[in-house]
């Protein structure tokens, strides 16, 4: 029952939200292919812009990640700390240190470097 | 109905203008910018109303059309000292400056009110190429390689990164005339991986500016020093707005702007403006060292350019009168973009402190062979375009720093006309005679 309530409520808002979309934009025509070209101030574009790209802050993210997950699982291991005592340091030092291959690859691959 | 009244206060909202920057139309557009009830707008997109201002060239005319038919319905044309293309012929045409703004309200509250249609489309509404289907994601190709989706090659040149290596797709595109972000007129064939320019190749130079009367006069003989260093104080300071709205610092761009059209602008409100800017980031915006010009570079593209490079070349320097104001040349020693913004500051202030001086002295000029315009050295040639050091300046740059880089260099060549000749003289109407 609760599910189907639930079903409605957002059966009820996905309709409304595509209502006041819908009413405004019913009597527009849909924009031609010279409106939807890229604004180069005049200028035409000469490949297509589906290409590859490189994601320079890539390497970044993954250091990020690196470091964020040991503080992420340092919270719940400090709880578990008082119970378990030097069982929970082992288990706590192995995972560090695992994460920190991660790091000292990152770092002899140059990722601390601001370019 | 709820539409009439969405209408109703659609009309009464600020006007968005996307103006298109023709021939001597940057004054007018200067003027428009402190005008209230009126936002230029970067991208014709964002605009109910195309404003040509200034003549076009019948070769950029397909640009033009291009730009026009990228404004969302409705929207209208208004024509400033310019001739509607054929095919418009019947849209509005304003040759006074004073009556632009109300124009362009009035235009702005009959399209919101339903009283006057949109402009017509100019081009026709089909795909560059017919969508070819093949390929599993209908890319136009086989596979993932090759193939012409929209009308468009992939871009599978595959050139080396000249910033890292990195072999990467790279895309070609051609720039301008009307991309807000580049001096009118200029077209350039840009080659972009990712942000960084690969390759840059100028197609057609910027419109030529025109200088205030003052100049002129100068070359013909004795002109008040005072009269001369204000036009060029207004001239830096026009270009300065231009640089400080490209850095999204709009309401120190406005500022700038105000100063300019102040009669007599003091020293004390330059310096004010300098601490803002300071402040601000303005100068850390672009990384030391990007776009800097080497001593034939700074020499070619002259004036700020060339002294912000530590030049020390003035046509100022052997003139009797300014020699009387103790003038020296400033320099500044990097030559790249905030050095020259630097120098563009410093001699706004020079000038307006030679202005102030040399009206209590009442100093004449003395030379008349020859005259320092805010362009650089005008004495047996007039500047020219020097857009050639862009090929060189600007691949390996990233793309915000070539837009600094490209804001803080004044490179169009100078009008044979003055500003007041082009915005006062008679624009031909007929068709013959703006093609005689």
């Amino acid at each position: 029952m609760e599910l189907l309530t639930l079903f409605f409520i957002v059966l009820i808002a996905a309709g409304l939200g595509l209502l006041i979309q819908w009413l405004p934009m019913r009597h527009q025509p849909m924009p031609t292919y010279p409106q939807r070209a890229p604004f180069l101030g005049g200028g035409l574009p000469e490949t297509h812009a589906w290409n590859r790209y490189h994601v320079r802050y890539y390497p970044m993210t993954l250091l990020l990640i690196a470091f964020e997950m040991e503080m992420m699982f340092m919270y719940p291991w400090a709880v578990v700390f008082v119970e378990q005592g030097m069982k929970a340091v082992m288990e706590m030092g192995m995972f560090l240190a695992i994460l920190s291959v991660g790091i000292v690859y990152g770092w002899r691959e140059g990722v601390f470097k601001w370019q | 109905m709820a539409v009439s009244w969405l209408s109703r206060l659609a009309a009464q909202a600020t006007v968005p203008v996307f103006p298109v920057r023709g021939m001597h139309g940057e004054p007018v557009l200067h003027r428009l910018a402190l005008a209230a009830g009126i936002e230029l707008v970067d991208s014709p997109r964002h605009a109910s109303i195309l404003l040509v201002a200034g003549g076009v060239p019948p070769d950029q005319h397909d640009a033009l059309r291009r730009v026009h038919d990228q404004l969302p319905t409705p929207f209208a044309t208004l024509w400033y000292r310019s001739e509607p293309l054929d095919e418009l012929a019947g849209a509005t045409r304003v040759d006074d400056p004073d009556a632009l703004p109300e124009a362009l309200k009035t235009i702005h509250r009959e399209l919101m009110s339903g009283k006057r249609g949109s402009s017509p489309r100019l081009l026709p509404d089909e795909p560059p190429n017919p969508w070819e289907g093949l390929g599993d994601d209908g890319h136009g190709g086989e596979g993932m390689m090759g193939g012409v989706p929209y009308g468009r090659p992939m871009a599978m040149n595959m050139t080396d990164d000249i910033r890292d290596g990195l072999t990467l797709d790279s895309l070609t595109v051609t720039l301008g005339p009307f991309l807000p972000m580049l001096p009118p007129g200029l077209t350039a064939e840009v080659t972009l991986q990712g942000d960084l320019i690969q390759s840059w190749t100028t197609h057609s130079a910027p419109y030529p500016i025109a200088l205030e009367s003052a100049f002129f006069q100068a070359l013909q003989g004795p002109v008040p020093i005072a009269e001369l260093e204000r036009a060029r104080a207004r001239y830096h300071l026009k270009r300065l707005h231009f640089g400080l709205r490209l850095a999204g610092l709009e309401r120190l761009a406005l500022e700038a702007l105000r100063l300019a059209f102040e009669p007599h602008p003091g020293q004390n409100r330059v310096m004010a403006l300098r601490r803002r800017l300071v402040r601000s980031g303005f100068f850390r915006l672009t990384t030391t060292g990007r776009g800097r010009l080497d001593e034939n570079q700074a020499r070619r593209v002259g004036g700020i350019a060339a002294r912000a490079a530590g030049l020390e070349e003035d046509w100022r320097s052997g003139d009797e009168g300014y020699r009387h104001l103790n003038f020296r040349p400033l320099t500044q020693r990097e030559g790249d973009t905030a050095a020259r913004w630097h120098q563009t500051l410093a001699e706004i202030e020079q000038a307006l402190q030679l202005a102030g001086q040399a009206e209590r002295d009442a100093v004449h000029t003395r030379r008349s062979d020859g005259v320092e315009t805010p362009r650089g050295p005008w004495g047996e040639y007039r500047p020219e375009d020097a857009s050639g050091v862009l090929e060189e300046l600007l691949p390996g740059l990233e793309w915000d720093e070539a837009m600094s880089t490209l804001a803080s260099l004044d490179l169009a060549p100078l009008s044979p006309w003055s500003l007041e000749e082009t915005s006062e003289a008679p624009v031909p109407t007929s068709v013959e005679e703006r093609r005689a």
